[in-house]
């Protein structure tokens, strides 16, 4: 039998350990980039610090009928969209997302004030 | 050669060292020592103030881009694709269709930048860099503000996506009528 002179033959469980570790690292290092990025972080609940809020998410919006996009077109038909289709834009519409002005530095007391 | 090196380097220094000075500047200039004392003594309230809006900001936008996303998913593209299905005409709701699509984009982009701004503030101590807590927060309203022009957009594609179903109705009905004669 001959024997294997390669410098790394005698540390090759070794440098598969640290390898496995290298690559895992930085697959760990993309997939956080894509996480954080592609806007997925945004929407993640379950992250440490909204748990209050968790269980207010909607997580059945089985009351927003999926509309069939084959069959016939006739009135009825175009009436009955038409009345789901206003139901659902003014439920989304009702909220004033995003709306008001809690950002405001005198909503958060920095603004001085006439009296300060 | 080496005394234009100098000079680039010099030139170069004096650039790059200017700006946090600049910065600093701007700031002072910017807060009055009142401002400054009146932001550190609320630092822990307005600190608590965004923090539950950051976390009731998330909410709202889980469940607002749930119910946005659901208008064109489920109803718009169904519709317009039934309308195409039957040979029918639909460019016109086809057209507000993308340009929702278009915003809903936009409202997915401006909340990342938004809730960024955001959690930059929120990592600023307020105790010892006033000025910088100052700024993140004027960022984060403005970034948010952005959000808010976003939903009145997607609002308006709703309505408009209505109308066009109205013009669409009205057109079928002439179609009709033309087709019994």
């Amino acid at each position: 039998m001959s024997e294997d002179l390669s410098p790394y033959s005698k540390h090759r469980f070794l440098i598969l350990i640290a390898s496995s570790i290298l690559i895992s690292f930085v697959l760990v290092v993309i997939s956080m980039a894509l996480y954080n990025s592609s806007g997925a972080a945004q929407l993640d609940l379950s992250r440490p610090g909204y748990v209050s809020v968790r269980s207010k998410a909607v997580t059945n919006d089985s009351d927003f009928e999926n509309y069939s996009s084959t069959g016939s077109i006739n009135q009825k038909v175009i009436s009955e969209f038409k009345v789901l289709y206003t139901k659902q834009a003014t439920k989304t519409k009702a909220a004033d997302a995003f709306g008001g002005d809690p950002l405001n530095f005198a909503s958060l007391g920095l603004e001085l004030t006439t009296e300060q | 050669m080496s005394k234009k090196l100098l000079v680039v380097c010099f030139v170069l220094a004096c650039g790059l060292g200017s700006i946090p000075l600049a910065k600093a500047f701007a700031q002072d200039t910017t807060l009055s020592d009142q401002q400054i004392t009146l932001i550190k003594d609320n630092c822990v309230s307005s600190r608590n103030t965004l923090n539950q809006l950051h976390v009731s900001d998330a909410l709202l936008r889980v469940n607002m881009g749930q119910a946005y996303e659901s208008m064109t998913t489920k109803l718009m593209d169904r519709f317009n694709s039934r309308i195409s299905y039957n040979s029918l005409s639909n460019s016109d709701l086809v057209a507000v269709s993308k340009d929702y699509v278009s915003a809903l984009d936009e409202f997915r982009l401006d909340y990342i930048t938004y809730e960024a701004q955001l959690s930059s503030a929120l990592k600023i101590d307020c105790e010892k860099q006033p000025a910088d807590f100052y700024d993140a927060i004027s960022v984060a309203y403005k970034g948010r503000n952005l959000v808010h022009d976003d939903v009145l957009k997607l609002n308006q594609y709703i309505d408009k996506y209505q109308l066009a179903l109205d013009k669409f109705e009205k057109d079928y009905q002439v179609i009709g009528e033309g087709a019994k004669k």
